[in-house]
Order: C-alpha cells, then structure tokens, then sequence
C-alpha cells in the first residue's frame, strides 16, 4: 500500500526490511482487530513498524497534524456572529459564570476586532487576518461545532491528544502508527516538529505512546542542526574510527548471538545498529531544504522573517509525508493562539506567523498530488469566550477572550474530506456549538476513519480491557464532512 | 440486603421525577386510551396494565434468574416493583411515559436482553412492556410510583454545591448544610429550609437569585452553579416537608450477597492459598522446594533441569539480580576462587545484605507505587519537593528486609499505626509510618491549582489511587468497577464506592487536601527537626546581629559589605523539613455510588468494605478508631490488616509473583497486576500457592524469599536454548532454563558508571537536579567526580533523563506494572553518539590503564573482567586488538599525540554498546 512508491524506491531502494521482521505480523493483526468480545489471556506479544493494512479502505495514508494549542478564538478567525456586534459592550458574565476561568477579569459582550468576507466558490466566511487560506477555503472542511470536556489547556490538550484528559494514554499519532505501522523503516513513523523556541504545554506528554510500547511515541524532529537526539557522534572521531568501531561492535554481537539461538531480541538489536546508521542519512536527507526551488521556499514563507520558522516546518512535512512518514504533527511555541490580553494584536500576529506557511502547505500538496491521500488537520484544544477577559486597568482596548470548552473551531482537508464544507454552527454568541455538535472522541473517529480504521476495533488490551482512543463512551464519525 | 429505598432519582434520573411523571402520565395516558382504541382486538381494555399483573411475570420467566432478589447483576432486580423502580447501576430503568427513552426497553427491544443464548421474549411481551411504559409505567400499589426526593437526593447536591463554605471544615454564615438537621438548625441568618415552603427557605432564594454559590468566588473554591434540576430536587424536598429516610449505608450484612455468588468466589486466585505437598522427584536433583515443583513440570513434557551456567555467568546474573550493578573483578575472583561447598550461598547473602540491594529493589516497588518527584498533569510540572522520603523510606525497608505486612500496614495506614501528634519525641518509626503513606500520594495531581480542583478533577486523582491499590497490591482492575459493574470480575460497581468508603477519610473529594503543601506534615524525626530549628534559630540570631549593625552603621561602603553579609547569612536557611503524606482526617463525607462515574449522578448509599468476592460477602468489614480518642477512623488501617491476614487470597500471592517475575524473568502469573477471570492462568498453580503460603510462613520475609529462590536448582540454570528447548518450552513457560534480560535504564546508567568508575555511593537524601541541554537532552547534573546511581535522580515527570527514557523507563500513568524492553534505534545512537557515554568510555578506558598499564592485549582483557565480568574469548580478544590497530593507526593519522589512548578508548566504547554487556545471560 505504498503512496509514494518512486521516491521511496528512489531513495531507499537498497534499504532491507529494517527493523524487528520477526514474522509476527499475524499474530500482530490479529492481536489489533479482533472483535470477540472476551479478551484473550495477555500474550507475549512483539511489535514493530511494518506497514500494515487498515481495516478498510482509506481515504488517505498520512497525516500532518497542525496542532494550534492555546485556543483559536473561533469568533475571530471563523464564526462571525452578527449578535456580538448588536450587543457589544452588554453584561453577560452571569449567563456562563459556571464556564469562566478568570471571574475577576470577565468583562462585556465583545465583538470580534477584524472583518470578515466570503471566499472562495464556497463562500466561506474567514476573518481578514487569514488572508492566505482564504484563498484555499475550498480545500478544506471546517468544524465551527466542536467541544470539550474541560476549559484549562493541559486537561484539554491531553483530552485532543489522547482522548483523555489525564496523562499516560496514548496520543493520536501513536495509536495511528501503532495501527498502520510506517511505510519508511528509515524514519521514524511518527515525526513530530516542535518550535525551536520552546515545547508546547504538557512538553514531550503530547506525543507520548502511552501503555502502548514506547516504538510508537513520536519523534521529535528539529527544523535546525542535528534533527534527532543523539544522530550524530557529540564528539570529534576520524569518520573512518567510528567506522571500525562500529563494524567491531558488530562483529562481537554475533559472536555472541551465535551462541545464542532462538533470540530475535539479538537479532533486532543488532538490526537497531544498523537502523540508527540509516537513519543517520535518511534524517539528514529529509530535513536537507536546500534541494527544494527558491520559488517553493518562498511558497512556504521560508524567505520571509516571521514566517520562517513555521514555514520550514510545514515544508520539512511535505517531505517527510512523501517519504512515507505516517503521522506528523506540527508545533509552535508560547500559546500563540491563547489570546488573553489584546487580541486586536495578539491574534492578528499568531495569524501572520502561521497563515502563508499553511496555505502554502495546501496549495503545495495539491499541486504535486499528495493532497488526496495526505489529511491535514488543524485546530486547538479549546475555543475562546464571547464576552472580553479585561487587563487589571479594565481598559476595553486591551481586552483579550478566556478559554472556553463549549465551541472549538477546526478544519481538515486533503483525503477523503469534503473541500469548501462548513459543518455546524454555534449559537448567536458563538459561545457553544449547538448545531451538529462534534465532541472531541467523534473528531478522533473521524481522522481514524479517514485512514481506513475503525475507532472501536483498534484498541490495545490492557488489564482485560480494550483500550481505545475514544474510550468507553460511543463515538461518531463525522460523516457530513467526508468527500 | 439493605438498599436505597427512595425511588426517586433512579427511576426519574436527573429530571424532577414528580413533575415529569404526573405530567408525562397523563399525555401518555391519553395516547394510551387512544392506543387502545386503536388495538382493541389486542389488549384487555378492562384495566390499565399494572406493573404487577402484566409486566412482573415477564420479568420472572426471563429475567429474574440473573436480576433477581438472589443474583442482581448490573444492580438491578426485576423482582418485585421495588427493586424496577430502584434502578440498576446504570441509573433508572425507565421513564415513564417513553419507552424509547427507557434503558430497559431498549436493551430488549434491539436483543441484547436476555442474552443471545437465552430464551427471547416474544413479539408480544415486548409489546406489553412497551405500553406499559408508555402508560406511564403505572403500578397497583399507586404510592410505588410517586414517592419523592429524601435527604439522601439532596445531600450528595448540597456536598457538590455548598459545603466547601458551609460543611466541616468551613461553616460561612454558621451554616452547615451537610445533614438534614443542620439545614433545619441554618446559621446566622436563621434557618436554612422552611419545611413545606421551598419559596420562604432562605436557602432556595439565595440560590435563584444566582447570590450562591457565589458567582466571583465559584473558582477560588473549585465550585460549579447549581444546576437547575438539582435545585428543582431540593425544591421538591422541601415543598414535601423534607422527607427523610432512615436508610443505612449499603455494607455486606447476614444475608448472601446478591452480586456476587459463592460460585464466583470459587475462581482460584479468590480463595485463600492452600500449601499441596511437595511433588516426589529425586532429591539430589534439586537445591530448594520450589525446585520439584518445576522439575515436575519439566518431566511432565520429558524435560530436565538445564545444566548449571557457569561460575562467572552466575556471579554477574546474581549480582545485576540482587543489586542492580555489575559484579566487580575482585568480587568475581572471590567468588570463582572459593573452594567451599556453600559459596554460592555466601554470595547471596553478601549481595543481599549490601546497602545496594535496597536501591535496586525499590525500583521495583516504585514503579507499581507510581513514583515520581512531580505533580505531572500540568504543563510546569511543579516538583514535590518532599517526595525523596517515600523513596527513602522504601529502600531502607528493603535493606531491613521489613516484614511485606507491617511494610503494607505503614504504607496504607502509617498514620493510623502510632499516635504522633501528641508525643514528645518523633522517633525513626513513627517518622517511617507517616513517610510511607507518600505511597497514597503518588498519582498525577492537578489538583494544587483551584481551576483543576474541581469535584471532577479529584475524582481522577483518587480513581488512579485506587488503580494502584488494585494492581499493586491485589492485583486486581478494581478501578475498571468505577463506572459500571466490572465486565469480567466479579466486582460490583459498589465494591468500588466501598473501597473508595475505606480511604475517605483522607481521599475526601468534599473535603480536599490540594497536592503541594496542604498534603504535608512536619513530623519528622526530633533530631532532624532540632537541627533544622537550631540552624533556624542560629541564623535568626546572626542576622539579627548584622542587621542591628546595619541600622547603627552610617558609611554607605560600610553598609553595603554588611548587607551582602547579611544576604550570605540567610542563604544558610534550609527549607522546613517536612513528609508528603497521607492521613486521617476525622469524620468523611458520606459516599455515594456514582451511576456510569457521573459525579453529578450520586446512586446508593455505601459504607467501607473491600471486594465481595474476596470475603464471604456476609461479614461486615469491621475497624474502630486505633487508639482511644483517635480522630481516625480506623478504616484504612482496618483494611491493611485485612490485607495480611493469612487467609486472604491475593496480598502473599500478587508479591510472590511479583519477586518471582524480577528473578525468573515472568511471573508464575504473567499478568501481574491482574489476577481476576482475565489474568493470566499460572503457569505452576501448585507452585503460586505452596510460594504464597511460605511466603506468610516465613514471616513475610521478603529476604528469605530471594534467598530461597535464587538457591535454586531452576535459578541457577544455564540460559542457553537449546534445539530440544526450542521444540518443547520455546517460549520458557516451565522454566526450562533461565531468560536472557536485556538491562533496565536504570541499570545501564549505573553499570556504565559504575565500570567507568564514576558511580558514587551516597545513598538517600533529596533527589539529584537535572540538566536540560541544547535540543531537549536531559541528563542527571553530576556531584564533584561523579553521579549517584540512578534512583536518586530527580524523577520529575516531564524531564525524565534521555537514557532511561529511551531505554524504556515507563510514564507512570499511573503506575508501572511491567516494563517493556523495547529494542529501537534511539538506543543505539544514545549509547554511540552521546557524549556523555562517551565520556564515560573515556574514564572506563583511563581505568583500566591505571589497573594494568599500557599493554593493549593487557587492557583489553581487564576491560571484560570489569564490563562483563569474564575474560575474553580468544576470537574476541584478536578482534579487539585488530581494531585497536587500526584505530590506532588512524588516530595517528589525523595527528593526535594520543593515538593508543583513543583507540583503546574506541574498544571501551564499544564493549559498552555490545550485546555481551547490555544482555544478562
């Protein structure tokens, strides 16, 4: 199931099977899908990253997760609501006081500070902060009626990431991986690209694995010097020393694998040797941007200051998901969406810093053709409040919104998703989604579905329970919004 | 047995079951009389159907057999209209009036009742039940349909709601609102309910006009708005002139219990552990008891013990067994050089008598306790600072070889163990059964911050206290009953509450302790705390001193030196001294179970009890304050004894297994935090039990119990697999001869320390910061010289250092019952491209060195007595000295001065990153 079979084989055509081949696929798939509702006695069981196919057809075969963690205000960039300029300024904390953070700081009505217009042959409505992606709105599905179980980032950001909102399941892209494998053995499946500047809320939480075996936690890939922990010696050696004494590290492992039979364990660790060697120059290749035109650099916003950074990691995506990279999921540092205080600025830059490289993004999948089997997702953890969060002067002009768990806006694109769709609607206040409600389980449904698995029969079994992603409760998938 | 008895919630849910009943009766009785005209070949028109004459003997031909007064699964009994109206753990049944709505109907309509392989009901009953329900669900005995709200809907709002101001600890305004009583008495303003007047009850009128709880104020206490059918209750409660119920807690009584049968106690790992006679087989085949067990199985399949490993593999399993470090070139000689018949046995109480077998073995009690040095759940991570004693305390337990019980006795009820309070002097002891509760104190906690206090919020920290409770030390999913009736186990959901009941008094989500300093106590030892405030004390007076200058002295340069003095001077305070615990804290909230873990859905009325199925589900679980006067109840320290009572079932089994696993490489049960219906099935049932057993005789000697085992004929087998191994236990189920171990993280780290001889010893004491480097690497910042071993090492959640995560250190989520050892390429460029490993080759090469010279063939065989504790093999030996030569020869070319050195270090290097060292045979 390869979807991008010329430049793999271009570029590692001489590659092996890489890592853990043990023939233990079948036991594997088996272990993954079955339904029976009894579970069996906990096996030894081996895991590796083999492509695997889904349960059913996908629509598409990789993801790159735009996580927009602070909470987009979805007032501001996507859901116009006429009532808030009707009643700017009017008292409303008494309504919502159960779903206010701040109490101390909660002000009136606020209307949104940008303008918004129609675009698109859709006519989706984007706030004139994006004027980039407006121009791609008909690529994409948005969600205006998402939402959450919790207000606070962290317990939210773990609920997006992991279904829960505690820490220690799963994340997204390990449960993807886990169910999928990886089409590049050379890479890691799960590639994540965090800002140089700093992590995101809950750090390294975000893209852990969870029970599942830790070979399914992301990777973190850096946009700058050395991409992963440790790829290169962190000491001066002759190329040609290191060599020697790697070949010798390998040729005293199968002395003494040869005493020993029957241990695939030895086996994978004289494969994972060998991996970290290719990895070596897979990772460099991959995250090599001089190979792309100035034109694509300029797409992405890679020549322009602000957009730089975001923009090297959108394109440092495209190359990883053409290299066969399952999932990778993209970070920007400080809470650039958490607009507490002054929104009219603060939003407005965390649009100037993202919008060009995502479009770019977009425009740049279709046109070489991975748009159709690459979904791309973007969106937060939370969404914003209708009524102003005021600094301690309480001057209006420096008002911000405070979080708010009733009303996210998200959007996908790409496999199997429609483009230019709007999906459901938040009352006239924008405050909670009210209209085709998507609960954050049905968004995981969704993205699982999208990739050909099913979001009740990929579960892990632990202490004699199926371990799902969108746990216990029932989840849908959002139907409307496939293609 | 005793239930609720108000069928008011469960039959109604959160919606005003009076209101919606009379309203939903009538406009369901009109479509009824219009239903009927329509059927009218169909049904009796002669009388309405009541649930006694039409629905009941449905229920008893096909349901009563698993819902019934004997075996209520799901909670529910169909019995009689009073257990119908009562519910099930699901919340209500039905709602009259709307069948499609009702739980119970739609379970039978789609046919997932009664089960496939039962009966079915007909087309026609299912009709019935249908119009009954759209009747309005009517019952002769009218009186059964209408009864209203009691204190016991109302409480467990007003808990929700208002006692955080006016309950125990905080009575605003003179007011209590936790009982029925107080409520009546009010507070200053009078009181609180006017029976029978819902609109003249203060308590109504502050809450409509939105004044409580107090909107600005709902954040700093962790509290929600009244939501308005909780209010519409307590409307009702009051209009009907608060009815009250004289209903008990919910405990196991004189009568059977209905949820779990004598049948389900029968499973194996539920009953008490029996000692079988020792299995006949030749006796000077085997060195201890457990021996002819194994050998038993072993010739079952034509098998026999595999031939003894070798000295030198014996020593280095012992050692990285016992002790978690290497055996060194001087204990290896030592051993290998003893003549005497029982060297083998010196060496094991060597190992297990150094200070060293505490540290390595409280790894293992950590991981299932959940250890960390940090909250986790939010972003910062925020440390606990005074975390370090659990773990202390945890190794100096294991070195004393304290007893399993009293070591589960302090750790679940320390506090309740010894008066501390009121003594004059906090000894070691009294200090330890405080410092142990820190194991009730380890799960992840965002609860400091008001924002993440919230009822919800506590609810998860005390859930993942229970996961560990359960897996650690029953070794059952008992937090899986949180929700709904366990799905495999015969464990209720209310075998839940009553465990929660058990730990109220100090896992209260009323009346919550934030984690961080709230969960502290200052008690401990006198000395520790004397030095502290001597050296209080004495900088207080020094400072003082300085400052007096300070003010007298006139000469600003003067002043300025004195002033940095005095900065000096109070640099010297050391933060109080204080333990990360958990204790008793009076009187609990009552506990309510909460219907699908909703915990705005409070069920019945439960009081302290531990899992039905483990007791013979008839006696009440008994406890009483442990000393006269104690403002403890006694529940938990109650519970830890119940635990160690010999009979009890799983505690001497789940720990047997639990040793055994960390010196054979699998548990008897493989599933070790799981021996319920799903675990795993032992390997050797005779052996678990005849272990367990031994393991109480022994007095709990956790000592003994490594001392007997790794004297064992099994222990001390070969690793090798040979083809006929292969044919007959591939997979090593019947211990046909040792495993292969790869190293744990904490193992590797101190191993290459330790042969690059910058492994200090310094055990206890607060844990050892870390550093962050360039791009996310993080390492253990290192002491003049050197690093401690790993347990030491600040284990902050999100900052665990890169070695042990990569090597597989587990997220505590919420604990770690078995570690994985995952073999992936991030191990293998830590350990060839880290600088710090190579550091340390650096310092394992300048060793060596300094022990045997510059003699390269010299060299290379001293570093595989110190790295593997062998001498090399004449093939490894020549490659090692070729590639010696030829790294040699290239470090000459690229002009270093120190070409043999490095190139010796390059043959360190890689021994470091063999299989040889990484794998224990």
């Amino acid at each position: 199931m390869s979807h991008y079979p010329f430049n793999r084989r271009q570029l590692f055509q001489t590659v092996g099977a890489g890592l853990y081949s043990a023939a233990l696929t079948d036991l594997f798939t088996r272990d993954v899908y079955a339904t029976n509702t009894k579970p069996s006695p906990p096996l030894t069981r081996e895991f590796d990253l083999q492509p695997r196919p889904p349960q059913r057809r996908p629509q598409a075969e990789a993801v790159i997760h735009l996580f927009m963690n602070g909470g987009p205000s979805q007032m501001d960039l996507f859901d116009p609501k006429v009532e808030l300029d009707r009643n700017h300024g009017k008292e409303h904390f008494e309504n919502i006081a159960g779903e206010v953070e701040f109490p101390e700081q909660a002000g009136a009505i606020m209307r949104s500070p940008f303008k918004f217009k129609q675009h698109g042959q859709s006519g989706m409505w984007v706030s004139d902060i994006m004027p980039h992606l407006s121009e791609q709105v008909d690529k994409i599905s948005l969600i205006r009626s998402m939402y959450t179980s919790n207000l606070t980032h962290e317990p939210a950001i773990y609920k997006i990431q992991s279904g829960s909102e505690f820490i220690g399941r799963p994340t997204l892209g390990a449960w993807v991986t886990y169910g999928l494998g990886t089409e590049n053995q050379n890479l890691p499946a799960y590639v994540v690209l965090d800002d140089p500047l700093g992590l995101p809320v809950n750090g390294v939480d975000n893209w852990q694995s969870g029970f599942l075996p830790p070979l399914y936690q992301g990777t973190r890939f850096r946009a700058t010097g050395s991409p992963v922990l440790n790829l290169k010696p962190q000491f001066e050696e002759p190329t040609r020393v290191t060599d020697l004494e790697r070949d010798l590290i390998s040729r005293l492992d199968r002395i003494h694998r040869r005493e020993r039979q029957f241990r695939p364990e030895l086996d994978a660790k004289i494969a994972s040797y060998e991996l970290a060697a290719r990895m070596q120059v897979a990772a460099t290749d991959a995250l090599d941007l001089s190979q792309e035109t100035a034109a694509t650099h300029k797409l992405y916003g890679i020549d322009q200051e602000t957009t730089s950074s975001y923009g090297r990691r959108c394109l440092i995506a495209r190359r990883l998901i053409e290299r066969g990279v399952r999932f990778v999921q993209l970070y920007i540092n400080s809470q650039i969406w958490d607009n507490h205080s002054n929104i009219g600025e603060s939003l407005k830059n965390a649009c100037e810093r993202t919008d060009k490289p995502v479009a770019g993004l977009l425009f740049d999948l279709k046109q070489r053709g991975l748009l159709d089997n690459t979904l791309v997702a973007w969106g937060g953890e939370i969404g914003r409040l209708p009524i102003a969060q005021l600094p301690a002067d309480k001057d209006p002009a420096k008002a911000g919104r405070d979080h708010n768990k009733n009303a996210i806006v998200a959007w996908m694109a790409g496999g199997g998703v429609k483009g230019g769709y709007v999906h459901g609607a938040t009352d006239d206040f924008g405050f909670a989604a009210v209209e085709d409600k998507v609960y954050v389980a049905d968004w995981h449904a969704t993205l699982l579905h999208l990739l050909g698995l099913h979001h009740e029969e990929l579960f892990y079994e632990r202490n004699g329970l199926k371990e799902r992603l969108t746990g216990v409760e029932p989840a849908r998938v959002v139907r409307e919004i496939l293609a | 047995m005793i239930s609720r008895t108000s069928p008011y919630r469960t039959h109604t849910g959160r919606y005003s079951a009076v209101t919606y009943c009379r309203l939903l009766v009538f406009t369901a009785l009109t479509a009824y009389v219009f239903f009927l005209y329509e059927n009218r070949g169909v049904a009796d028109t002669s009388e309405p159907p009541f649930f006694e004459t039409t629905i009941q003997p449905i229920f008893s031909k096909h349901c009563t057999d698993c819902h019934g007064p004997e075996v209520q699964e799901g909670g529910l009994d169909l019995s009689s209209a009073k257990g119908l109206l009562q519910g099930s753990e699901s919340g209500p049944t039905f709602r009259a009036g709307n069948a499609e709505q009702s739980t119970l109907f739609g379970l039978i309509q789609r046919g997932d009742m009664p089960p496939a392989e039962e009966e079915q009901l007909s087309e026609a009953e299912i009709e019935a039940i249908r119009i009954w329900i759209e009747s309005g669900a009517p019952f002769q005995d009218a009186k059964l349909g209408d009864s209203g709200p009691t204190q016991h809907d109302v409480i467990p709002i007003l808990l929700l709601r208002c006692v955080v101001c006016h309950g125990g600890r905080s009575q605003e305004a003179g007011l209590d609102l936790r009982t029925r009583e107080s409520l009546l008495r009010g507070g200053k303003s009078g009181p609180a309910v006017v029976s029978g007047d819902p609109q003249k009850s203060l308590l109504i009128q502050r809450i409509h006009k939105q004044e409580m709880p107090p909107r600005r104020a709902l954040v700093r206490v962790s509290v929600k708005p009244m939501e308005a059918t909780e209010l519409t209750v307590l409307e009702q409660w009051i209009a009907q002139g608060l009815p009250k119920s004289d209903l008990q807690p919910d405990i196991a009584n004189q009568v059977a219990d209905p949820l779990v049968s004598n049948e389900d106690r029968r499973f194996w790992s539920f009953q008490s552990p029996v000692a079988a006679p020792l299995p006949e087989v030749p006796l000077e085949t085997i060195s201890t008891s457990i021996d002819s067990f194994i050998l038993r199985s072993l010739r079952n399949v034509q098998l026999h013990f595999s031939p003894p490993a070798t000295r030198s593999v014996l020593v280095r399993r012992l050692s990285f067994n016992l002790t978690g470090l290497p055996p060194t070139p001087s204990e290896v000689e030592q051993f290998l050089a003893d003549p005497t018949p029982d060297a083998y046995e010196k060496l094991v109480d060597r190992l297990l008598a150094s200070p060293r077998h505490g540290e390595r073995w409280a790894t293992h009690w950590l991981d299932v306790a959940g250890y960390a040095d940090s909250e986790g759940s939010q972003n910062e991570d925020r440390v606990r600072p005074h975390m370090w004693r659990y773990r202390d305390y945890v190794i100096r337990a294991l070195n004393q070889d304290k007893p399993y019980d009293r070591f589960l006795h302090e750790q679940l009820a320390g506090d309740e163990l010894t008066e501390y309070e009121n003594v004059e002097t906090i000894d070691d002891a009294i200090y330890d059964n405080l410092v142990a509760t820190g194991f009730l104190r380890t799960a992840p906690d965002r609860t400091f911050a008001a924002i993440t206090a919230f009822v919800p919020d506590r609810l998860e920290v005390i859930a993942d206290e229970m996961q560990i409770f359960g897996s650690a030390i029953l070794g059952l999913t008992i937090h899986c009953a949180r929700c709904h009736t366990h799905k495999f186990d015969p464990i209720p959901q209310r075998d839940y509450y009553r465990l929660t009941a058990i730990f109220k008094d100090g896992f209260d989500e009323h009346d919550w302790l934030k984690s961080q300093g709230p969960r502290t106590l200052n008690f401990v030892t006198t000395p520790e705390r004397t030095a502290w405030q001597a050296n209080k004390e004495q900088v207080e007076q020094e400072a003082a001193v300085v400052q007096e200058k300070i003010t007298a002295e006139e000469n600003e340069e003067k002043k300025k030196q004195l002033e940095a003095e005095l900065q000096a001077i109070n640099q010297r305070h050391q933060p109080e001294p204080r333990i990360r615990a958990l204790w008793s804290r009076g009187v609990p909230s009552p506990t309510y179970v909460l219907l699908r873990g909703d915990y705005k859905n409070a069920g019945r009325l439960v009081g302290p009890g531990v899992p039905s199925v483990l007791t013979d589900g008839k006696t009440p679980f008994m406890f009483a304050p442990p000393w006269q006067d104690a403002q403890k109840t006694g529940r938990r320290l109650a519970l830890a004894k119940w635990l160690t009572e010999p009979s009890n079932p799983l505690t001497a089994r789940v720990m047997a297994n639990r040793i055994w696993k960390h010196h054979f490489g699998r548990g008897l049960v493989t599933s070790l935090d799981n021996f319920g219906t799903t675990g795993a099935s032992p390997s050797h049932p005779e052996l678990i039990d005849w272990l367990a057993v031994e393991f109480v005789r022994r007095q709990w000697s956790m000592k003994s119990l490594h001392r007997m085992l790794v004297t064992s004929t099994t222990y001390r087998q070969s690793s090798t697999i040979t083809e006929e191994l292969a044919a007959t236990d591939l997979e090593g189920t019947l211990l046909s001869r040792m495993p292969l171990r790869r190293m744990e993280g904490e193992v590797l780290r101190d191993a290459l320390l330790q042969i690059s001889n910058r492994l200090q010893h310094i055990p206890y004491g607060p844990a050892d910061s870390i550093t962050e480097m360039e791009g996310g690497l993080i390492t253990t910042e290192p002491r003049q010289g050197g690093w401690r071993r790993s347990v030491f090492a600040l284990h902050r959640r999100t900052k665990m250092p890169t070695i042990l995560e990569n090597f597989d250190y587990p997220q505590m989520g919420p604990n770690c019952l078995d570690r994985r050892a995952s073999v992936v390429a991030p191990q293998a460029l830590h350990l060839l491209n880290n600088a710090l490993v190579s550091e340390w080759a650096d310092s394992f090469a300048m060793r060596v060195a300094s022990e045997v010279g510059e003699d390269p063939a010299k060299q290379i065989r001293r570093a595989y007595q110190i790295a593997l504790g062998r001498l090399p093999r004449e093939e490894e030996q020549q490659i090692g000295l070729s590639l010696y030569d030829d790294c040699k020869k290239q470090w000459l070319e690229s002009g270093v001065t120190d070409a043999p050195q490095r190139a010796f270090k390059n043959v360190c290097h890689a021994l470091m990153n063999s299989a040889a060292f990484l794998y224990i045979d």
